[in-house]
């Protein structure tokens, strides 16, 4: 008669895949068949007939032939294929309103937890710029730009950092060999090299998917990666969310929507309205990510150092022009 | 002397008293924020929905694995179902068509739930109450102009009463929100008319999906209508196969040439090189069989 | 033939004994290497943190240091390709010694990029995953032609040696030096077919080396030349590079011509006409260096463009006293000294290709750091060695590393092969005779 209702399951690839992660490392990780969103296997594969009990991504118990069962590498190679395939029929974008931008440093705090990072790695970095005595200052949040014209990808010599065709610049932390040559290629200063050992407390049980990019690998390069774990959720980058005065949309462009958590607005519009741009458009990478101009803005650049830990205000010494 | 330790044993054996009343007094239960909804969606399913959270340093925060009542009714509340909410703190129940609703003389439903807390968490209870409402959504093209008809009405003692004077809202879902298209008011009749743009991206064959909505409305709740058509321009998500760029996993073809011109061209001469040495050997080897024979 | 005798007389000896200097000075050395060693242990232990790294100066001494010494490489190159192609006499003291520095150089320069490399265990990845795009496999690539073709050029012109050194009788070496001999000389005889298979040999690998050089160098041009950071997408980059590798290789060669000749005591073959030759050419690679150097910071500080400003303000605040030294004092000293008969001494030449070697290394320096430091987004941060780069010992005891290995290998070399050529100077006497 009455039903509970149970609350609607995220969408099947991601439950899988958050599944394939819990139970992955050593102990034999899954890949069941005839479970809802699961993978093919092999059909010629001739079966021993020994069975292993297991707990389904549903919370019930199934008994499972043990020969389809799949090693952790083999887990961690569909995790690395499906990240450089990606989200499909996807491009996304960020537009940051520079307007709304007071250095609550939010957005910062919500991507080291989220990645964790050590606090001397940032990912999103927040300056503050002057272009000319006589413009205005603003704060400047930048994220990596996920350019269409990635120099970092260009120059990479095994491969380990691509573009994907939902837009997304990923790194693969077991190819990276660290030699630095993206950090240079990059002109936004956009990615941070792991030059000692992070040691950042990992969860039990964590395999390396390049889309959540967890931990950080001493040695290799790390950026921001439009949080790509939570994008396969539809769920927005924790620093959209994060960001209290609502300064980062990000979205699909392909469907012309962006938004940051409470305001959604079609992307062509923001741009023509608030006269959207790019940084540095003449280098020619083509960033995914627009900045509308910091007009009529709600409060002083100034307050965006009131709150702030004398440490960092430490940075915005010298700002002005150059 | 012996008025002094009368008062002396009174205070004592009241002491523990006082202390007790300390002690408890240290423990503050978090109060929580409970929030019913309604819902009911284009299939006219019925939804309640209760989001149990809390507050901690200015965020919120989710409750979850906790039990939460339905009920329906005012003041004779009827148990409906039990719930417990998931890791954001949320439980959804769905109404079965074949539920008893009683409404109130306005033709409101009651419902309410509760939460009965815990040893740290106090008790939250939150009530709605909730007039049925159907509405309906019209989408024709008058003129090659695309137009979104609403329509919404009661149904009192079996006859039809429009609903006007209410905020009804469009919006195209879209991967993380919804885009909110155009928001209109019901005039006398329960009408309203707007139109639709004619640029807004759909999938790859141009459909996309509309919804009308009631959104948080104090007398209907959340109602909502949605319909998919191809009133989307068709978007192209082709990418080339066989793209090939510096940033791309296969090089250009010039690049492949050269390098394979260049590098035969190189390695071809040390193979020279180390061809001669092997006949200087076989040349001297030669000789000094020669010389022996000699 | 008495020539011939006297030749092998005079350079035979250093083969045959080593003296307890030798000894000494090969000690010291390899002291400073075992320095370097410790110093590559910590860094492999504790991360690149213990170098003077960080997120934005990503490449420091090791990128400087093999810069420096795959472009020391290119005397070999030049003296030894062009001069032999060109059957210029004079070249011949000092063609071994020139071929010796491209090829000790080349085995060093690839260890310093191991260095900067984060993760040592996957440099395998390079061949597996190797992407044809990146400028870095092109280096990959063009490092191991050059360093194939080089030991290939150096092994031609062994053999002879190694044959004459096998035939002499009188020579006083272990048997393990004799089999040594024997077995690397290939059983050469010297017929006339068998010197014409050599010697064609030798002019094809000479035009490959001149070849290959300009192509390796302008290749690790190019690494930075492609990017976009201001200072290093410069288009001159190609060029100048090959013109400065060029010179710091004529100035080393210098150097070593000056040592050699002092410790094995070889003033009759190395003479100040040598010296003075070496050093014309010095002083003509030098002005087209300053020329090259010139032309690329004229057009960076009389354009307005305001990062190539800002690098240009950097090197003549902060860096003004290496600017001076490597672009102006590094160049114009040795061709003052050079150019006037007066100053045209053996000491004095060597000394302007101590400062011309100098500068040079000075010169990268001041190529690779400044731009790291001049990003497009300012460098907004409160921790100085994130702000400016400065080395730490760790990157000092492996930039002194190279060196002694450089001299280890060197003095190792001389006491298998003489440090003249033999056969060259041999046939230089045969053609007089035949006169």
């Amino acid at each position: 008669m009455k039903e509970i209702v149970k609350n609607e399951s995220e969408n099947d690839r991601s439950s899988r895949r958050n599944f394939l992660k819990k139970v992955g490392i050593g102990v034999g990780a899954v890949s069941i068949a005839g479970i809802a969103g699961s993978s093919v296997l092999a059909a010629s594969k001739v079966k021993s007939g020994e069975k292993i009990k297991l707990l389904s991504p549903d919370g019930t118990l199934v008994e499972v032939d043990k020969d389809d069962i799949k090693p952790a590498s083999e887990i961690v190679a569909d995790l690395k294929e499906e990240a450089r395939a990606g989200l499909p029929n996807r491009k996304f974008s960020m537009v940051i309103d520079l307007a709304r931008c007071k250095n609550a440093r939010k957005c910062v705090e919500a991507c080291q937890e989220g990645h964790l990072l050590p606090k001397d790695h940032e990912w999103m970095k927040l300056y503050l710029l002057q272009d000319d005595i006589h413009t205005a200052k603003y704060w400047f949040p930048r994220p990596c730009f996920h350019c269409d014209k990635p120099m970092c990808v260009s120059v990479c010599p095994v491969g380990a950092t691509y573009k994907r065709p939902d837009g997304i610049v990923l790194i693969d932390n077991q190819r990276c060999i660290g030699c630095k040559f993206c950090m240079t290629g990059c002109p936004f200063s956009a990615r941070v090299f792991n030059w000692k050992d992070p040691e950042v407390k990992v969860p039990e049980g964590h395999v390396y998917d390049p889309e959540t990019n967890i931990p950080a690998t001493e040695g290799t390069v790390g950026k921001c990666i439009f949080c790509a774990d939570k994008l396969r959720k539809n769920e927005l980058p924790r620093c959209v969310t994060a960001c209290p005065m609502g300064v980062i949309y990000f979205g699909d462009i392909l469907e012309d929507t962006v938004t940051n958590g409470n305001e959604t607005e079609r992307f062509s519009k923001l741009m023509v309205d608030r006269a959207g741009y790019r940084y540095r458009e003449e280098l020619g990478t083509l960033p995914s990510v627009y900045y509308l101009p910091p007009t009529q803005r709600m409060f002083p650049v100034e307050s965006g150092l009131e709150d702030t830990d004398e440490s960092i205000k430490g940075r915005y010494k010298n700002v002005g022009p150059r | 002397m012996k008025k002094l330790s009368i008062f002396a044993i009174l205070i004592l054996s009241l002491l523990p008293v006082f202390s007790i009343r300390l002690f408890s007094q240290e423990v503050t239960k978090i109060s929580p924020y409970i929030q019913l909804q309604y819902f009911k969606n284009t299939d006219d399913q019925r939804i309640l929905q209760t989001s149990l959270t809390y507050s901690k340093n200015r965020m919120e925060l989710p409750l979850s694995g906790m039990e939460v009542t339905f009920y329906s009714g005012g003041e004779q509340k009827k148990l409906i179902a039990t719930g417990v909410t998931d890791n954001k703190g949320v439980v959804r129940l769905e109404l079965k068509s074949d539920i008893e609703l009683k409404s109130d003389k306005d033709g409101m439903w009651s419902f309410s739930s509760e939460y009965k807390g815990n040893d740290t968490i106090d008790v939250g209870k939150s009530e709605i109450t909730i007039k049925d409402v159907k509405l309906e959504m019209a989408l024709t093209v008058i003129d090659t102009i695309k137009t979104i008809t609403v329509k919404a009405f009661t149904k009192v003692n079996g006859t039809e009463k429009p609903v006007s004077g209410e905020a009804v809202k469009i919006y195209v879902p879209r991967m993380f929100s919804l885009l909110p298209i155009s928001e209109l008011t019901l005039d006398e009749s329960g009408t309203a008319t707007t139109e639709f743009p004619s640029d807004l991206p759909g999938n790859k064959d141009g459909n996309l999906t509309i919804i009308a909505k009631f959104e948080e409305n104090p007398t209907f709740g959340n109602v909502e209508k949605r319909e998919t058509l191809k009133w989307g321009l068709t978007t192209d998500y082709s990418v080339p196969s066989t793209h090939r760029a510096l940033w791309t996993k296969t090089a250009p073809k010039w690049m492949i040439y050269t390098l394979s011109v260049l590098l035969a061209g190189v390695w071809g001469h040390y193979l020279f090189a180390i061809i001669s040495l092997i006949r200087i050997r076989i040349e001297a080897k030669r000789k000094a069989r020669e010389e022996y024979k000699i | 033939m008495d020539a011939d005798n006297k030749l092998l007389k005079d350079l035979t000896p250093e083969l045959e004994k080593t003296s307890l200097t030798w000894y000494i000075t090969f000690s010291i050395f390899f002291a400073v290497f075992a320095v370097g060693v410790y110093g590559l242990i910590q860094q492999i232990d504790k991360g690149h943190i213990v170098t003077g790294m960080r997120d934005n100066v990503v490449w420091g001494f090791y990128i400087v240091n093999f810069i420096f010494f795959m472009g020391l490489s290119y005397s070999g190159a030049l003296i030894s390709g062009v001069l032999h192609l060109f059957h210029t006499g004079w070249r011949k003291p000092v063609i071994r010694i020139a071929e010796l520095i491209t090829v000790i150089s080349l085995i060093i320069g690839p260890f310093f990029i191991f260095f900067c490399i984060g993760r040592l265990d996957r440099l395998y990845f390079l061949f597996i995953h190797a992407r044809i795009q990146s400028p870095i496999t092109w280096d990959v690539i063009a490092i191991i032609t050059d360093l194939v073709g080089c030991f290939t050029y150096l092994y031609l012109s062994f053999i002879e040696d190694f044959a004459i050194l096998r035939d002499y009788a009188d020579l006083n070496v272990p048997p393990w030096k004799k089999k040594l001999y024997k077995a690397l000389s290939l059983g050469f005889t010297g017929t006339p077919k068998e010197k014409k298979i050599l010697k064609n040999a030798r002019i094809i690998m000479a035009a490959m080396i001149i070849a290959i050089a300009i192509i390796v160098y302008s290749v690790l041009a190019w690494i930075f030349g492609v990017t976009l950071q201001p200072g290093w997408h410069s288009t001159i980059f190609g060029p100048y590079f090959v013109i400065a590798a060029v010179f710091s290789g004529t100035g080393l060669l210098i150097i070593l011509m000056w040592i050699f000749r002092k410790i094995y005591h070889l003033e009759e073959y190395i003479t100040k006409r040598h010296f003075v030759n070496v050093g014309v050419l010095l002083t003509v690679i030098a002005a087209f260096y300053g020329y090259f150097t010139f032309s690329d910071y004229l057009t960076k500080w009389y354009g307005s463009i305001k990062m190539d400003s800002i690098l240009i303000d950097k090197l003549f605040t902060d860096y003004y006293s290496l600017f001076i030294f490597a672009n102006y004092i590094g160049i114009l000293l040795p061709c003052i000294i050079i150019a006037f008969p007066r100053f045209r001494t053996i000491p004095n030449i060597t000394i302007a290709a101590i400062i011309a070697i100098s500068a040079l290394w000075v010169n990268r320096y001041i190529i690779v750091i400044p731009t790291l430091e001049t990003p497009f987004l300012p460098i907004q941060d409160t921790r100085p060695d994130w702000i400016t780069y400065s080395p730490t010992w760790v990157e000092w005891s492996l930039t002194l590393a190279g060196v002694a290995v450089f001299a280890m290998l060197f003095m190792l070399v001389s006491k298998i092969a003489p440090i003249i050529s033999i056969s060259e100077m041999q046939e230089k006497d045969e053609n007089e005779i035949m006169k």
